[in-house]
């Protein structure tokens, strides 16, 4: 089946009473972050102007028709990212704002990524608390030039200091894990499920008090995930006291196909993904990956280019590079926006669901050549329940921290903090008080 | 390939050493120089010089040292703004505290070192599963991949995390197995072992089911208040109306989520049989090892060296020569990011054989090396390597293939003059290190030093300034003129100085490993020019300069070898245990399975220490 007609099978808003009901103000404000390796050609990357009067550059150009739902972000920066190597330090920290542990392993420190404190507060409204998308498995080894487990370079979400979230990659198993998710399981099986969970649980439990110390957190780690399992199938079995319903039908026969050999086809399908949980609800926290760090997918299907994206982006000013990595910067701002297009498509009450989420897109290196990360390539898209203030370029004081970005985030979204790693307050200028 | 000169392989030997190493004395000047304004008499942050001041504190508190050896090498310290030592100086003075460390762990014999409570990974799960239900399907691979730690491995237990999705996909991968198992009959037989009937009532049945399931999945013996509790599962399935079979495999079911199957703990002499068998085969103890383990005569030198050579043997060694060369010398990628170009074949090539067969060379010629008993060596150089009828025509030349089997990998002997011995003659290896377009001799080269002799070069430093903007940057166009470009820069010449040469010498080769007398309608450039100005040139003489470097080379492979047989990262003291293993396969001529042996019989592997006589 062809991936638009799936779509717009599940893609329809049923309209229910009790939903318009609540009015537009109530819906859930959802979030999503969208990680592309490698920074950016920083001359085709910057808006000319700021404020609400500004140009889109040529790399933001695929969102023209959408600038006046998007905030272009200029100096922010993550001073914890400054030292250690070029990669590693930078991209795993986008979302943490920590300075990981360098080490191959063995005692893997960053800290809690700022989707995660979202998911901590909604996952309990929603049947996932968030989804971990990607395109690229992890990267294997450790990089035994500059001294990381490549684990580092391959996640961004992370929900403790110490415990990366796996993604999946494959479209399809996501669409199945929404429908399950969105569906629940009879009464039946979730309570053989749940004793089956019991059961296991009980094991850990057992086991935990005959192991030493410093495995324990192995087996809490176990508790963690398999008790949080627990409760969704309790949740999922409650039938009609169910207090959660799908914001919009989601069939099983929507299915995507699985993995595709394409790069192009299969970032698109994980989007639609995006736009899928957050239309019917499933889960209001989404993080993606368009690679892993220093990831050199080869952009060859693109016209103009002929090497991988790593390699370009060391250009070295050499003109050509320059050129070509450009293009694969447009690229990744056409997916983007190709996102923020369907989402703006699903109307929700008088709004859209862009209307109701915030869709932040960037790299953790501005210029991949120098591994720069002052002033880092940010855009984000989309209301926020009205809270955004859209259509302005916003250029903070040198060196403002991204982790002001995301208290502010935090705050739209319904889990304010009071700080986020290095922050000193909201994000000036960003939202409507 | 011109007649190798001895002096050259001289000075190429003395580039790849360390300068003289640091003394005690200069370590507390380094010492008193770099960090005494804060840590000596005021002891900022808890950390005075004091307890690093007498040579015995090496031995007294290796903590202290090794924080202050992170601080200096992470550049963490000094402090910004601080006088700070150089580049070079901070690398000599993390070298001093590990030799050090490492002199007074070895004075004290073998350690076993940490043992971290392990997960199996996707690829041990799925073999596990197949192996305990005698299925034959891909029964992880909805599981998310694995990365890897320790040694670059994908079975370090510091980084085999759990997340949300694996606790989904570990109970509906069991669901779907135990699904399988109940229509397959090879897995019915396996499985339903006794039915209710004449003298056995259903939970008798059920019991009997799970005390002969329990310990296979649990990979030690279990007892009966244990099997019950499972016994209880089934009950409650029953009661709740199912069947007696879906209440037996409902229960089989959980039993694959525990963490007694999830997690490798297993006690005594059990732990050791799983760990030869997760070592050797990637999969679960056989019966023969459960009954040794049982009998408490696995740990035993004799015994132990009788089962390496039988296991290795067997087809699911297959298992561990695949999981240990695709990660050691990263070919997995070959699949995924690395996935070389294939446009410039010849027309009729059949890719995804030819892309097969070259992924594959590496694996069967490591599992070859081992059976055959052959040296180590054979991997830098060898007469022989394996052949099929696609890499006979990659290769351009004819091997003496079975003519029954020209399209199965196989051992062939190698026509001389065909820079095809070891496996910086495989495709795989020379694809892996390039771009899948062009060449690269900065990754060759970074290979080199890294995978094969385990001296990677430093990193490039952080926040590199561009390159300055030379009139002839736009005019560079080879990458040998761009890479010379970027040799000038100093801070960039100390390293690619290092790397490059060795990258030049395999230029030879392209990216998909054919050979090339041509690039670009040039003649290939394959010389190179050292430090000292020397030059040197071609894959041939590159061969020869490793083996001068077998020393580095067999301690590289060895470090390997333990941190993916023991699954974790490794300790200054199992430099020890390395070393030790590293001179005795030097006497047996590096014999590569009295290799694996030692590395079997050594205390981290075995879990016994051994202490020194004085």
């Amino acid at each position: 089946m062809k991936r638009r007609t799936f779509l717009r099978g599940t893609g329809v808003a049923l309209g229910l009473p009790w939903m318009e009901a609540l009015g537009a103000g109530q819906n859930p404000v959802r979030m999503a972050m969208l990680y592309m390796p490698n920074g950016v050609n920083v001359p085709m990357w910057t808006p000319k102007g700021e404020g609400r009067d500004f140009e889109l550059s040529p790399t933001l150009s695929p969102l023209g028709d959408l600038k006046q739902k998007v905030v272009v972000l200029s100096n922010l920066w993550n001073e914890a990212a400054r030292g250690g190597d070029g990669h590693y330090v930078k991209e795993s920290a986008i979302l943490t704002c920590r300075t990981i542990k360098k080490t191959p392993g063995a005692d893997i420190a960053n800290g809690v990524s700022m989707d995660q404190v979202a998911a901590r507060q909604a996952g309990q409204e929603t049947p996932l608390a968030s989804l971990e998308l990607g395109v690229t498995p992890v990267a294997i080894g450790v990089d035994a030039v500059v001294g990381y487990t490549r684990i580092y370079g391959s996640h961004i979400a992370w929900s403790s200091a110490t415990t990366p979230l796996a993604r999946e990659l494959n479209p399809r198993a996501v669409y199945e894990r929404l429908y399950r998710a969105a569906h629940g399981v009879g009464a039946d099986t979730a309570q053989m499920d749940k004793l089956l969970l019991d059961r296991v649980q009980e094991d850990a439990r057992k086991l935990r008090t005959r192991i030493s110390k410093e495995d324990r957190h192995r087996l809490d780690e176990y508790l963690s995930v398999m008790r949080s399992l627990e409760q969704r199938v309790e949740r999922s079995a409650a039938g009609d006291k169910r207090n959660w319903k799908p914001k919009s039908a989601i069939e099983a026969k929507g299915a995507p196909p699985e993995r595709p050999a394409d790069h192009a086809e299969h970032v698109k399908l994980m989007l639609d993904m995006i736009a899928v949980a957050f239309q019917t609800d499933t889960t209001r926290v989404a993080t993606f990956m368009f690679g892993n760090a220093v990831s050199n997918v080869s952009f060859r299907f693109l016209e103009g280019v002929n090497a991988g994206h790593h390699d370009v982006s060391h250009h070295g000013k050499d003109p050509d590079k320059l050129r070509q990595y450009q293009i694969i910067n447009q690229w990744h701002v056409a997916q983007y926006a190709y996102l923020l297009r369907r989402l703006e498509g699903m109307r929700e009450g008088d709004k859209t669901v862009l209307d109701n989420s915030m869709v932040l897109f960037g790299s953790a290196l501005q210029d991949g050549d120098r591994h720069w990360m002052h002033n880092l390539p940010m855009v984000l898209g989309g209301g926020g329940g009205g809270r955004v203030i859209g259509g302005q370029h916003i250029v903070s004081g040198e060196d403002t921290p991204l982790a002001n970005l995301y208290v502010s985030m935090l705050e739209a979204f319904g889990a304010p903090v009071e700080r986020f790693a290095d922050s000193t307050g909201p994000l000036k200028g960003l939202m409507r008080t | 390939m011109s007649a190798v000169k001895p002096y050259l392989l001289i000075s190429f030997a003395a580039v790849l050493l360390a300068a003289e190493p640091m003394r005690f004395d200069q370590a507390q000047a380094f010492l008193g120089q770099y960090c005494g304004g804060c840590h000596g008499a005021k002891a900022v942050g808890g950390f005075g010089l004091d307890k690093v001041k007498e040579a015995s504190s090496l031995a007294r508190d290796a903590h202290s040292w090794t924080r202050a050896r992170l601080r200096v090498e992470n550049h963490e310290m000094p402090p910004k703004g601080a006088a700070a030592p150089s580049l070079d100086a901070r690398e000599e003075f993390a070298k001093f505290v590990n030799a050090e460390l490492k002199r007074e762990a070895c004075r004290a014999g073998f350690q076993v070192g940490p043992r971290p409570l392990r997960r199996l990974n996707r690829e041990e799960y799925t073999a596990t599963v197949q192996d305990l239900l005698d299925l034959h399907m891909d029964i992880g691979g909805s599981l998310p991949a694995d990365g890897a730690g320790g040694e670059g491995f994908d079975n370090a237990g510091e980084t085999l995390f759990l997340s949300p999705l694996h606790a989904e996909k570990y109970l509906e991968t069991a669901k779907q197995a135990m699904d399988y198992a109940a229509k397959e009959f090879k897995s019915r037989k396996r499985l339903l072992i006794a039915k209710p009937g004449e003298g056995l009532s259903e939970d008798g049945a059920a019991r009997k089911i799970a005390l002969n399931f329990l310990p296979k999945a649990f990979r030690r013996p279990v007892l009966e208040a244990e099997a019950n509790e499972y016994v209880a599962l089934f009950r409650t399935a029953r009661s709740k109306g199912e069947e007696f079979e879906p209440a037996v495999f409902y229960m089989l079911r959980a039993v694959l989520v525990s963490p007694h199957f999830l997690f490798r703990n297993e006690p005594g002499e059990y732990a050791l049989a799983s760990r030869l068998s997760y070592f050797l085969w990637g999969s679960m103890p056989d019966e023969l090892l459960f009954d040794l383990a049982g009998q408490r005569k696995l740990n035993r030198p004799e015994v132990l060296r009788a089962l390496v050579d039988r296991m290795l043997r067997h087809d699911r060694s297959q298992n561990f020569a695949q999981r240990f060369i695709e990660q050691w010398l990263h070919t997995r990628e070959l699949s995924g990011d690395k996935r070389p170009e294939t446009a410039t074949l010849a027309k009729g090539t059949e890719i995804e054989e030819l892309l097969g067969d070259i992924r594959l060379q590496p694996v069967y010629f490591f599992r070859e090396m081992l059976n055959r008993k052959l040296s180590l060596l054979t991997l830098i150089d060898s007469d022989a390597t394996i052949g099929t009828s696609n890499l006979e025509k990659h290769f351009g030349f004819k091997m003496p293939l079975d003519p029954g089997r020209r399209k199965q990998p196989q051992w062939a002997a190698l026509p001389p003059g065909t820079n095809r011995g070891g496996i910086l003659g495989m495709p795989a290896v020379l694809a892996v290190a390039s771009y899948p377009y062009r060449t690269s001799p900065v990754l060759r080269g970074a290979f080199i030093l890294d995978a094969i002799l385990g001296t990677p070069p430093p990193p490039p430093p952080p926040n590199v300034p561009p390159l300055e903007e030379g009139k002839s940057t736009a005019a560079a166009k080879s990458v040998r003129e761009r890479l010379t470009q970027h040799r000038a820069n100093v801070s960039c010449a100390g390293c690619h100085n290092r790397i490059d040469p060795l990258g030049f010498a395999l230029e030879n080769y392209d990216p998909l490993g054919r050979w090339r007398d041509e690039d670009g309608g040039k003649p290939v450039d394959n010389t190179g020019e050292l430090n000292d100005g020397r030059k040197f040139a071609g894959p041939g003489l590159l061969r020869t300069v490793l083996l001068e470097r077998k020393d580095l080379f067999a301690r590289n492979l060895t470090s390997k070898m333990l941190g993916y047989a023991l699954g974790r990262g490794l300790t200054l003291a199992d430099g020890c245990v390395v070393d030790a293993i590293v001179a005795e396969v030097k006497q047996n001529d590096y014999n590569a399975a009295k290799w694996i042996e030692a590395i079997v019989l050594s205390a981290p592997f075995r879990g016994e220490a051994e202490v020194k006589k004085k």
